[in-house]
């Protein structure tokens, strides 16, 4: 019980989307995650049979589906903008998909009402859809999905015509849905934030290619490249060539000193860099006692976020974000623009990539 | 009270001193009475409408909503597959159907009427190519039947229709289309559930915009329907201008539009019915 894309790609000629191939298991929220125009738009289409592919097979439940019309895979979709028929109200849209299928009467009022329920609007079956909410608009077009038991269901930014206090609400509700149904959920999204909250695991693309496959975690602490790395979260990149090799460790000589490096198994390029997240260094206020790598600079910028304060460091020419959570600050000198800071991190918590973007393992 | 801009106030003006006042002159004249020397004589009467349900003009009113009716109903048949194909299509394609479909008003409408005359009679363009293809023995009367007046009334009025409908289909979001088929309906379903009931409006418009000034068309029945297909429009010409009977033709003119107010009334009372039992 999955799906299964098989070297899946489409050529638009001016826009290609690269062949991918990716298994996505019963149940699991899986999401595309990338800028405009990378391509995953293009991919939630070809699986929901709105286009069709140049190349390559999707395979559902091991049923090859790559030829069937959208209208017999059992596949649905939560639209963009959730394109709700405007002649219908609430109860007739969730109910058009089973009317197709002829279902007895009393059926139908049964799975709409419990569809209802279930998303939460059990109250606006008569309700016509242009008196309807954002937030509502997007709870019938999941009903109406839902609704079908579709095995898998496409979601494409479904959360992005709504206001930022909503979309955070509905990502929770999203994902408790995903669990209570059981129905694998497709998920196309251009907010990193959201796919990191939601999905059980995640693709990254760009420029019609899938860069990367995993979980929030492997994608975050492990980015197969320099895009991936900026993509998701902030980053600090040092690049740098090895002078030396320390045992377990080797140097790093950069324009701003010297740092050690943890080995991983692999061998390095000569030339590398180094992905520091903000989170993932200190801000000390002296240098006091410190071992391993440190950086001198200035306060340049600060802003107080409540949780945390992310401050920029300036080095020569280079700026470094920073975050210090609130625990650590409040127990600390506080900073003011201009005053001199260092900054400290453990080798293993940097993030290695060859120069040229790639990852080396 | 409401402060408006000038160009209301223009507007406004416009339409009262070329529409409403003309309107009110018919409507005044239509309850007088014309003398012997064919003058207006001031004095109230209602004659003139009781002579309008006259058998005669009866029938003549009933042929003529009825052609108009049927000569919609093609149109419909006709330019609702044209609408949907404009309004499918993209680029070159779109731009130069719909410059084909304007392509005949840049031709004065009676001249296109003549055009369909010499195009249509026993010695015309028509006849001749059949005839000299061997397809026909003898020319096949057009001009000058029922057939003649279809003819020149699809052909001319096609485009009114037209446009509303192809508006009306290019607003409507393609993603409705998909969400159809993706509920699992296949092309014929997604079309009468979704796409028709969305552009119901425009169907309206487009044959309303069609119909009515059929009702009172003259040029194309006196033209291409000779003698025996007589319209009101007609009817009304001649006793304007042959009859000198100005009361009488205003008083057709005055039934004939209440009978469209009476008409619009109804299909707007009925339009808010059916959204009120969607609400």
């Amino acid at each position: 019980m999955s799906l299964r894309l098989d070297g899946l790609s489409k050529n638009f000629g001016e826009f290609q989307l690269e062949p991918v191939s990716l298994t996505i298991e019963k149940g699991e929220f899986f999401s595309l995650l990338g800028p405009s125009g990378c391509g995953k738009t293009t991919l939630l289409r070809l699986v929901g049979g709105f286009a069709t592919p140049s190349t390559g097979k999707i395979i559902l439940n091991e049923r090859d589906i790559t030829q069937l019309p959208s209208y017999e895979r059992s596949i649905h979709t939560v639209f963009q903008r959730y394109a709700l028929f405007p002649h219908l109200n609430v109860f007739d849209n969730v109910a058009f998909g089973l009317r197709l299928k002829k279902l007895p009467r009393a059926m139908i009022l049964d799975k709409v009402n419990d569809a209802l329920k279930l998303v939460e609007i059990g109250d606006l079956g008569t309700r016509r859809i242009q008196n309807l909410s954002g937030g509502q608009m997007q709870r019938v077009a999941l009903a109406r999905a839902l609704v079908n038991q579709p095995q898998v269901l496409l979601l494409d930014e479904p959360l992005s015509a709504l206001d930022p206090a909503l979309r955070v609400r509905m990502r929770d509700e999203l994902k408790a849905l995903c669990r209570k149904v059981g129905a694998t959920f497709l998920f196309v999204t251009h907010d990193q934030e959201e796919a990191l909250q939601l999905s059980d695991r995640l693709a990254v693309f760009r420029d019609g290619r899938c860069l990367q496959v995993g979980t929030p975690k492997d994608i975050y602490e492990d980015p197969a490249d320099s895009f991936v790395a900026s993509f998701i979260g902030s980053t600090n990149t040092i690049v740098g060539e090895i002078a030396e090799d320390l045992g377990d460790f080797v140097a790093l000589q950069s324009a701003l000193g010297n740092f050690r490096v943890k080995k991983n198994g692999h061998p390095y390029p000569k030339s590398i860099s180094l992905i520091l997240r903000p989170e993932k260094m200190r801000l000390l206020r002296s240098r006091a006692g410190v071992q391993g790598n440190l950086v001198e600079g200035q306060v340049a910028e600060l802003s107080y976020l409540g949780s945390r304060t992310e401050y920029t460091v300036k080095t020569l020419d280079f700026l470094f974000k920073v975050f210090e959570p609130e625990l650590e600050r409040s127990r600390k000198r506080s900073l003011n623009i201009g005053d001199k800071v260092y900054l400290s991190w453990r080798p293993e918590d940097a993030i290695v990539l060859g120069s040229h973007g790639g990852l080396q393992h | 009270m409401k402060r408006y801009p000038g160009t209301a106030w223009f507007f406004f003006g416009w339409l009262v001193i070329l529409t409403l006042l003309p309107f009110a002159l018919i409507l005044g004249m239509s309850v007088m009475e014309r003398t012997i020397q064919g003058t207006i004589h001031f004095t109230f009467t209602l004659e003139n409408y009781l002579r309008c349900f006259h058998w005669l003009y009866a029938k003549v009113f009933g042929k003529t909503v009825l052609v108009a009716a049927t000569a919609t109903f093609s149109c419909l048949l006709i330019g609702f597959p044209v609408a949907y194909h404009l309004a499918r299509s993209t680029g070159a394609r779109r731009q130069v159907g719909l410059v084909l479909l304007f392509i005949p008003f840049w031709t004065n409408f009676i001249l296109r009427v003549h055009a369909m005359v010499s195009l249509f009679g026993n010695h015309g363009l028509l006849n001749h190519m059949l005839l000299e293809l061997g397809l026909i023995e003898e020319p096949i009367q057009i001009l000058y039947t029922r057939t003649g007046v279809y003819f020149g009334l699809i052909y001319n009025y096609l485009p009114f229709l037209v446009i509303p409908i192809f508006s009306a289909l290019e607003k409507l979001d393609p993603s409705f289309r998909e969400a159809a088929m993706d509920l699992g309906a296949n092309r014929s379903q997604t079309f009468w559930r979704v796409t028709l009931p969305n552009v119901r409006e425009g169907v309206v418009v487009g044959s309303l915009f069609v119909f009515i000034p059929m009702l009172g068309e003259y040029v194309i029945p006196d033209l291409l329907g000779g003698a025996k297909e007589v319209f009101l429009g007609n009817v009304m010409v001649s006793q304007f201008f042959t009859m000198q009977d100005w009361p009488f033709g205003a008083a057709i003119a005055g039934l004939l539009s209440l009978i469209l107010l009476v008409a619009l009334f109804m299909q707007t009372r009925w339009q808010r019915r059916v959204q009120g039992v969607l609400a």
